[in-house]
């Protein structure tokens, strides 16, 4: 047995997984603070699934190991499942003869904490029709249904792949309000998968960018607000950039003397360097959390 | 009360709301005594973490500037007036805002302030 890492509700060591030839995870160290919204983000492709299954034991890594609240995910994978509310990214209909109230109790009878009174609440505001098929259901009336099944038995991990695909804006906004309340009713620690950052972006507490299977950045939103900025600074004809300017940078165009930089670092340090490298600073500007990890993605790195 | 969050803003979330708060005390929209929403209330309406409402409520308790009555929620202070120092650090973040804006169009302060009171001597005319 493996101490627990310290506060984190869950932690990767080197989690790599390949799919044949096809790197899906690689060396992945995931630190969850206990109590965060923590959205981990990534084109498709990404290895954000692939993450969530292999703490779930639903597929198993290849190297490294993962815990969730202290335990082994694959030596107590039926405990922590137990503590786990999934929403996965597709979901196969496993018991399509069944109707959405059926369904409902089916999952209740595996959750000795399921609350049932609070169940009956969810089906309520998301909307559940008890008496559809589920085989009938439209994309965004599944992922409400889901909703009902991964909140009911109020686990202390929420594991949501993807879970405003398929919802309209509205829709979206009040699933996601309803999430919020949630939390504040019950502490609970949320992993949010999505490559549509701007629709999870207000929740988003912490942030994790896989790019390629490879975590390229994890930090929280405040370190992410702080360190990575736009520069926007003006300098002299003919000006290039010295070689220690260049390695951080992540972003960078340039129109007549006036250049404009994403750069990762403390912005006094940063402001320090460009001025002792001739330029004038003549615009700090912090990124929405898109355009931010933006930045980090490889495909954004100017040649 | 209405908060305002900016994602573009570069300050902390919990201190945008804390910013609000007081905001709301200096204009006047929230009295002494006047309840604030819960946590949940106002997680659900920014749809944020709600440890991020709480984070904000407890600095500004800690502060003295709301306080919680037991199983009855988060109220202003009694003693949570328009006073002239929220009024002085209110000030100073608006011209702040407007003294980056101005530095951004290559102004200086001097060109800013002078501007600003020709405008206003314009608007008392």
């Amino acid at each position: 047995m493996n101490a627990r890492t310290e506060s984190f509700a869950v932690a990767t060591h080197g989690l790599s997984m390949r799919y044949g030839k096809q790197t899906a995870l690689d060396a992945v160290d995931l630190r969850v603070p206990e109590g965060a919204v923590y959205v981990l983000i990534g084109a498709n492709g990404a290895g954000k699934s692939s993450a969530m299954k292999a703490l779930l034991n639903l597929e198993r890594a290849d190297e490294g190991r993962a815990e969730v609240f202290g335990l082994d995910t694959i030596e107590d994978g039926p405990r922590v499942r137990a503590q786990v509310g999934y929403i996965p990214e597709a979901w196969e209909q496993a018991h399509s003869w069944l109707t959405c109230g059926q369904l409902i109790r089916h999952v209740a009878a595996h959750y000795p904490a399921w609350d049932q009174a609070y169940a009956a609440q969810l089906v309520e505001i998301f909307g559940v029709r008890p008496e559809r098929k589920t085989a009938t259901l439209s994309k965004g009336e599944s992922r409400r249904l889901q909703f009902v099944l991964a909140l009911a038995h109020r686990p202390p991990l929420l594991l949501l792949d993807e879970p405003a695909d398929g919802l309209d804006p509205v829709v979206r906004n009040r699933t996601l309000a309803h999430l919020a309340e949630h939390l504040a009713d019950t502490p609970t620690t949320v992993i949010i998968s999505t490559h549509h950052v701007h629709e999870v972006e207000s929740l988003a507490d912490h942030v994790g960018v896989l790019d390629a299977g490879r975590l390229v950045a994890q930090l929280s939103r405040d370190d992410l607000r702080r360190t990575v900025r736009r520069y926007r600074v003006e300098v002299p004809e003919g000006w290039e950039a010295p070689l220690e300017l260049r390695t951080p940078t992540l972003r960078r165009s340039r129109g007549g003397r006036e250049m404009q930089w994403t750069l990762i670092g403390e912005e006094h340090d940063v402001t320090a360097r460009l001025t002792a490298a001739g330029a004038t600073v003549r615009d700090v500007t912090p990124l929405a959390l898109e355009e931010a990890v933006l930045a980090f993605l490889s495909e954004e790195v100017a040649p | 009360m209405l908060v305002n969050l900016d994602p573009n803003d570069a300050r902390p979330l919990y201190l945008q709301i804390m910013d609000e708060v007081r905001r709301a005390i200096v204009v006047g929209t929230l009295k002494a005594e006047d309840p604030l929403p819960s946590v949940r209330e106002l997680a659900g309406e920014l749809v944020i973490n709600p440890r991020t409402v709480s984070q904000a409520y407890q600095e500004l308790e800690r502060e003295g500037v709301i306080y919680v009555r037991r199983g009855q929620g988060t109220f202003v202070s009694p003693t949570a007036k328009r006073s002239a120092g929220e009024r002085r650090s209110l000030a100073l973040a608006v011209a702040k805002r407007a003294l980056l804006e101005a530095r951004r169009n290559g102004l200086s302060a001097e060109e800013l302030v002078m501007s600003i009171q020709k405008l206003a001597a314009k608007e008392d005319e």
